[in-house]
């Protein structure tokens, strides 16, 4: 399993790192959208976790992006600022699920095997993209 | 203009002035007029009295004048002889002086010895004696009165006397028909005194008067009783004699100016006076006009109704009092119209000049003035309304401060709370980011094996006061968020069952019954039905928080109107505790963010700021009604939202 996490705040990455490692998730951050899109072009990622709010281009900007090159890849939004518009937003543009700032562990990992396995359940037609 | 006061006041004026006109001029042209043709009436009846009177006194004149001669001693020596000439001498003095028309003196044997005609004694033929002597002669006795002489016996007397007599018949409107031309017979009034010595009649004297054609009778009627009162160049007082229904001695003129000589009585007239020999007062139609008359019959020496006498006044003259009088009375009306008028106005002015400046106070005041000019103070009812007027001014200026205050409370609420969430907003993404890194973490820590028990008790009280940051972050962002409200039909009973259920368990492990008493017949509400479901979840945790030990939960509905909107319609949601209840001083501030009196740790202040501004974004209020140690009710009151507002909001 490779999920790219995408924050511009350090702290956010390393703990989502530190719970992927522990569930034995591979997991590959990126501080900036830019990056992102770099590693996309590089890499192949199971799951995409974005927040919202970030510097420059922010999380909306990256989703656009990536749903336009690669549309089957599903993405979870999280944020530690949120209103109902936004998560809805977040929904309208292909964002599988959100995850409200600060989450507990289990919480987030709990969300990450929902949306694989819906995934899996819905996609398993389609290979990957290479 | 015609529907203003001032219109309406001046045609009552004018209605009631016209009322007083008309019965006025009712009274005066019918009554009043009757008054006086009674009054009139009457004195004519006095009238004719004194004309009776005159024409008595004439009989009177004849029999003195005639009694007067025979008490003279040389008369009654030449009577005794016979003595024709010296006779004739006497009697003529005598008519002259006493204006007799003929007079003669007969013998004891019923001979006539003289009188005084153009047709003096020729001895050719024996005289006819005047009837009159023959009447004294058998009486014996004076005679005198009236007597209709025939045309011989005129003759006999004095040709001219008969020329005088003889009357033509004239047409005359209204009278009874009569088949005669002429009248030829006259009347005289006349007297016969026998001449006594010792108990025996030596002769009779007579004379009398020729009323055909004489003025003197009715002309002194008309210049002694009526005075010469002159209407239109005529005396308006009038006498006539009659002989039979003729009129043979009158004063009444014919259309042509003359004396209407020859004319008759009317018929009803002739019917009541003559035939019946009743007296006649009344309006009667006099040979070419209305009088007001008096007709009393005149009866001979023998007792026979020969004539009558008659007085009269031209009715026009009362006729034409009544025509100035009904003109005085028509300007009296027409001068109190134009003073109804001119009182109307001037009434309607003074009276609606201060409603006319309420009217323009009132405008004032629809134009937001709340102090317009009322004008000086009326001691009328007026005065009572601009009383009214100024309280309902005060009372507008109290509600008008009132809403201010609130709006400017609401304002500053609000203002408060954007404030407020923008800081919440800054804090929480800063804040958060952070506290996802402490969270993480410290599980990961709390996850291995080998920390030792009083480092994993350390990292545990790390997680907890982390969650409470972290609850506490979350709170402000849920204070903060003017989240849209998803508005659908909601039945608002239904709605609370379901959160009752869902506090059931938390309310039993605290030993608290919820008990709900649902008001029927109520409206659908359209709500958000989630954030009204957390606000009485707060609303139940607070009551809850309030019962230390046990309690009851009371929460009720029903329909209610608005306490601040005047009249709009609603539902209330009580929900009422047994609990400690709220100081009077914590009231104030109880729906303030961050205002809690839960100890630390318990509440984050948040509950009930957040839901007043739920509650409020529907539209609806929040009142609290507390009483330490005896509880506290918690009344949301959401209103019925129109049809066309219905669909705004669920459009929005």
């Amino acid at each position: 399993m490779r999920i790219l996490v995408v924050d511009d705040e350090d702290i956010v990455l390393e703990s989502c790192q530190a719970v992927f490692e522990l569930e034995g998730f591979e997991a590959l951050l990126v501080p900036s959208a830019d990056k992102a899109l770099g590693a996309m072009k590089n890499n192949d990622f199971d799951l995409l976790l974005i927040d919202v709010k970030m510097p420059k281009k922010d999380g909306m900007y990256l989703m656009r992006k990536i749903k336009e090159q690669w549309p089957d890849i599903p993405i979870i939004v999280m944020s530690g600022y949120y209103t109902t518009e936004t998560i809805q937003e977040a929904i309208r543009m292909g964002a599988a699920t959100f995850i409200a700032k600060p989450f507990e562990p289990d919480e987030l990992i709990k969300i990450v095997r929902q949306v694989i396995e819906k995934e899996e359940r819905h996609g398993k037609k389609e290979s990957p993209r290479n | 203009m015609f529907y203003s006061t001032r219109s309406k006041l001046i045609a009552s004026f004018l209605g009631v002035s016209l009322l007083v006109g008309g019965v006025s001029l009712f009274i005066g042209g019918q009554l009043l007029y009757k008054a006086v043709l009674s009054e009139a009436t009457n004195r004519v009846r006095l009238d004719l009295n004194a004309a009776s009177e005159i024409y008595q006194n004439r009989i009177e004149n004849v029999k003195t004048a005639l009694s007067i001669t025979t008490l003279g001693l040389g008369f009654r020596s030449k009577l005794k002889r016979q003595d024709s000439q010296e006779l004739f001498n006497r009697i003529r003095r005598v008519a002259l002086h006493a204006n007799l028309d003929f007079a003669g003196v007969t013998t004891s044997d019923d001979k006539l010895l003289c009188r005084i005609g153009a047709n003096p004694l020729s001895h050719d033929a024996p005289q006819p004696v005047n009837p009159l002597a023959s009447l004294a002669l058998e009486g014996p006795g004076i005679v005198a009165g009236t007597m209709i002489l025939s045309t011989e016996m005129l003759a006999a007397e004095d040709p001219e006397l008969a020329y005088r007599a003889r009357i033509r018949l004239l047409a005359t409107p209204r009278a009874a028909p009569r088949a005669e031309k002429m009248e030829t017979s006259g009347m005289a009034l006349c007297a016969a005194i026998p001449v006594l010595e010792e108990g025996k009649i030596l002769g009779i004297i007579y004379g009398g008067v020729l009323l055909n054609r004489s003025k003197d009778i009715v002309d002194t009627v008309r210049d002694t009783v009526f005075q010469q009162e002159i209407y239109k160049g005529h005396s308006i007082g009038t006498a006539t004699i009659f002989q039979n229904d003729l009129r043979i001695s009158t004063n009444v003129l014919t259309p042509d100016g003359k004396r209407a000589i020859g004319t008759r009585v009317s018929k009803e007239v002739k019917e009541r006076v003559l035939d019946k020999g009743e007296r006649w007062t009344d309006r009667a139609f006099v040979v070419s006009d209305w009088y007001i008359t008096a007709y009393e019959p005149i009866e001979d020496i023998f007792g026979e109704r020969v004539g009558m006498l008659y007085v009269g006044v031209l009715e026009a003259t009362y006729a034409d009092m009544r025509r100035k009088a009904l003109t005085i009375l028509v300007l009296i009306t027409l001068a109190g119209m134009a003073l109804a008028i001119g009182l109307g106005y001037v009434l309607a002015h003074k009276i609606m000049s201060p409603v006319h400046r309420l009217i323009r106070a009132s405008q004032q005041v629809s134009e937001g003035n709340l102090s317009p000019e009322i004008g000086p103070q009326s001691k009328d009812e007026i005065g009572v309304l601009q009383n009214t007027f100024k309280d309902m001014l005060v009372s507008l200026e109290e509600r008008d401060r009132h809403r201010r205050a609130e709006a400017e409370n609401r304002l500053l609420q609000s203002e408060k709370q954007a404030s407020i969430g923008r800081l919440a907003a800054g804090v929480a993404h800063e804040i958060n980011n952070p506290l996802t890194g402490v969270l993480t973490f410290t599980r990961i820590l709390l996850r291995s094996k080998d920390i030792g028990d009083k480092n994993l008790s350390h990292l545990q009280k790390i997680a907890e006061s982390t969650v409470r940051v972290k609850n506490i972050v979350k709170g402000l962002l849920d204070f903060s968020r003017q989240t849209d409200l998803d508005r659908e039909p909601t039945e608002i009973n239904r709605l609370i069952r379901a959160v009752i259920s869902a506090m059931e368990n938390q309310a039993l492990i605290k030993g608290v019954s919820i008990q709900f008493n649902s008001g029927e017949d109520l409206p659908m509400l359209t709500l958000d039905r989630n954030q009204l479901q957390s606000v009485l979840v707060n609303l139940i945790i607070n009551a809850l928080d309030a019962m230390e030990h046990g309690g009851n939960i009371m929460i009720s509905t029903g329909i209610s109107l608005s306490a601040s909107d005047t009249g709009k319609k609603g539902v209330e949601i009580a929900v009422t505790d047994t609990g400690c209840g709220i100081s009077p001083e914590d009231l104030d501030k109880l729906f303030e963010p961050f205002f809690t009196t839960k100890e630390v740790g318990k509440g984050t202040g948040l509950g009930l700021a957040v839901s007043y501004g739920i509650v409020q974004r529907h539209g609806g209020t929040v009142r609290v009604q507390s009483e330490v140690g005896r509880g506290s009710t918690f009344t949301i009151w959401l209103p019925v939202e129109e049809q066309s507002g219905k669909d705004e909001d669920i459009g929005s």
